[in-house]
């Protein structure tokens, strides 16, 4: 809590899933990759290529300083 | 032998154009109408804030939605409260003046309504709130010092052992934007909810607590034509009052291992049915809730929003109604027992499966 903190909005896509848990899990898991999933949704779906269009924003806290 | 409590959460995202629940806690009267029906309604603070107005249902439970999402996860349960100790949240970036009228809001409510609002607490930063619409046309934002909001809600917390935290956060006066405009009129996307959302679920995230978010604005030049599903927000000072109602009777969040230890606590697998917008299904907790076989998912229709996530696309079971009156009547039937299907005219055959 006393090293800076930032909040980032982050749009991915991500493969469909056979069942909606995996896709959530699939989800936390990408937006993982930048930070702390605060909030997301699937906004749309492409039918074609099978692929989720998510948003979200993740918080990232900064790293300690090194001495 | 008492039958099972009929558990529904009513879902109406925030900051996604809803038409119904999009603007002044204009989705209230559904809720209300829902919790008739229900034995427990679980429900967000989009649905039931309306600034200066809310109203009471006995049976609701006021979740954030960061908890929302993890209760529908099953990993936090929901323990009802007789009255919750609140505390108070101002961000050092609003003008004194502005100050004092929530603080004179807190007043209010304690005074009034006689919640239990003890302590309060300044920003060590201004926050520092920015608003921004993503590609789908959602609105989200940034906030420039979260830590400062963290270390006052952990101050809150550790000194005044606070059990829930309203947070005022100054807001961009956005007067003379077209976002806004529309927002007046009843149309369009809110503007400072996804913002809203950000701050809530920070604290949430953190401390397992009850939060929720009031901005501060100032006030807006009187407009002949502003619409009724935004009026609320226009009545007076601050947003805060239904926010404070909402805190002092907020579910407690539990983790899985405390609920064993108690009975009253409200958990996923006590879910019998979801009500959300129908384009809105691709949200944590819909995707949640999709995979327990015991809830029922009704997507109405009419309740249009920027989002196009619907139950086909994501491959979600659900009920696609065309109306929240409709919703109602599914969960009349499902608490009945009444299997909806046997309301219409036309009734399939009998499935025969194959060997």
């Amino acid at each position: 809590m006393d090293r800076p903190m930032t909040t980032h909005f982050i749009s991915a896509e991500v493969d469909l899933h056979d069942t909606a848990e995996e896709l959530h899990s699939a989800i936390e898991i990408e937006l993982q990759k930048h930070g702390e999933p605060l909030r997301w949704a699937v906004t749309d779906v492409d039918v074609d290529r099978q692929k989720a269009v998510v948003e979200g924003y993740v918080l990232v806290e900064a790293s300690p300083a090194k001495a | 032998v008492n039958p099972r409590p009929l558990t529904v959460v009513l879902i109406v995202p925030t900051g996604v154009g809803a038409s119904i629940g999009g603007f002044a806690g204009d989705a209230l009267p559904v809720a209300r109408a829902i919790a008739q029906i229900s034995d427990t309604l679980i429900t967000h603070p989009n649905v039931l804030n309306g600034a200066q107005l809310y109203w009471p249902i006995p049976n609701a439970l006021y979740v954030e939605g960061y908890a929302l999402d993890k209760f529908a996860a099953g990993c936090w349960g929901l323990q009802p409260v007789h009255q919750n100790r609140i505390g108070l949240i101002l961000d050092a970036g609003i003008e004194p003046d502005l100050q004092l009228r929530h603080l004179q809001a807190v007043d209010a409510a304690r005074a009034t309504l006689g919640l239990n609002i003890t302590d309060c607490v300044l920003t060590d930063r201004p926050l520092q709130v920015e608003l921004r619409i993503s590609e789908s046309g959602a609105s989200w934002g940034t906030i420039g010092n979260p830590d400062s909001l963290l270390r006052a809600a952990e101050k809150l917390i550790k000194q005044a052992r606070v059990e829930a935290i309203a947070v005022v956060a100054r807001f961009p006066d956005d007067e003379g934007s077209l976002a806004l405009e529309n927002y007046r009129r009843g149309k369009g996307v809110d503007p400072l909810a996804g913002a809203e959302a950000v701050i809530s679920h920070l604290v949430v995230r953190t401390f397992k607590i009850p939060c929720a978010h009031a901005p501060a604005l100032s006030a807006l030049p009187l407009d002949p034509h502003l619409s009724p599903r935004s009026a609320a927000e226009e009545i007076g000072y601050t947003f805060l009052p239904c926010v404070l109602a909402g805190l002092g009777k907020a579910p407690q969040l539990v983790a899985p291992e405390n609920q064993q230890h108690n009975q009253l606590s409200i958990t996923a697998d006590q879910v019998d049915a979801v009500v959300i917008p129908a384009t809105a299904c691709g949200g944590s907790a819909i995707l949640s809730l999709s995979g327990r076989s015991s809830v029922q998912i009704i997507a109405v229709g009419d309740n249009k929003t920027q989002m196009q996530a619907t139950p086909e696309k994501l491959g979600i079971k659900a009920l696609q109604v065309n109306s929240y009156l409709e919703a109602i009547g599914v969960l009349v039937a499902k608490r009945a027992g009444i299997s909806p299907a046997s309301l219409g005219a036309d009734i399939s055959s009998l499935r025969r499966l194959s060997d």
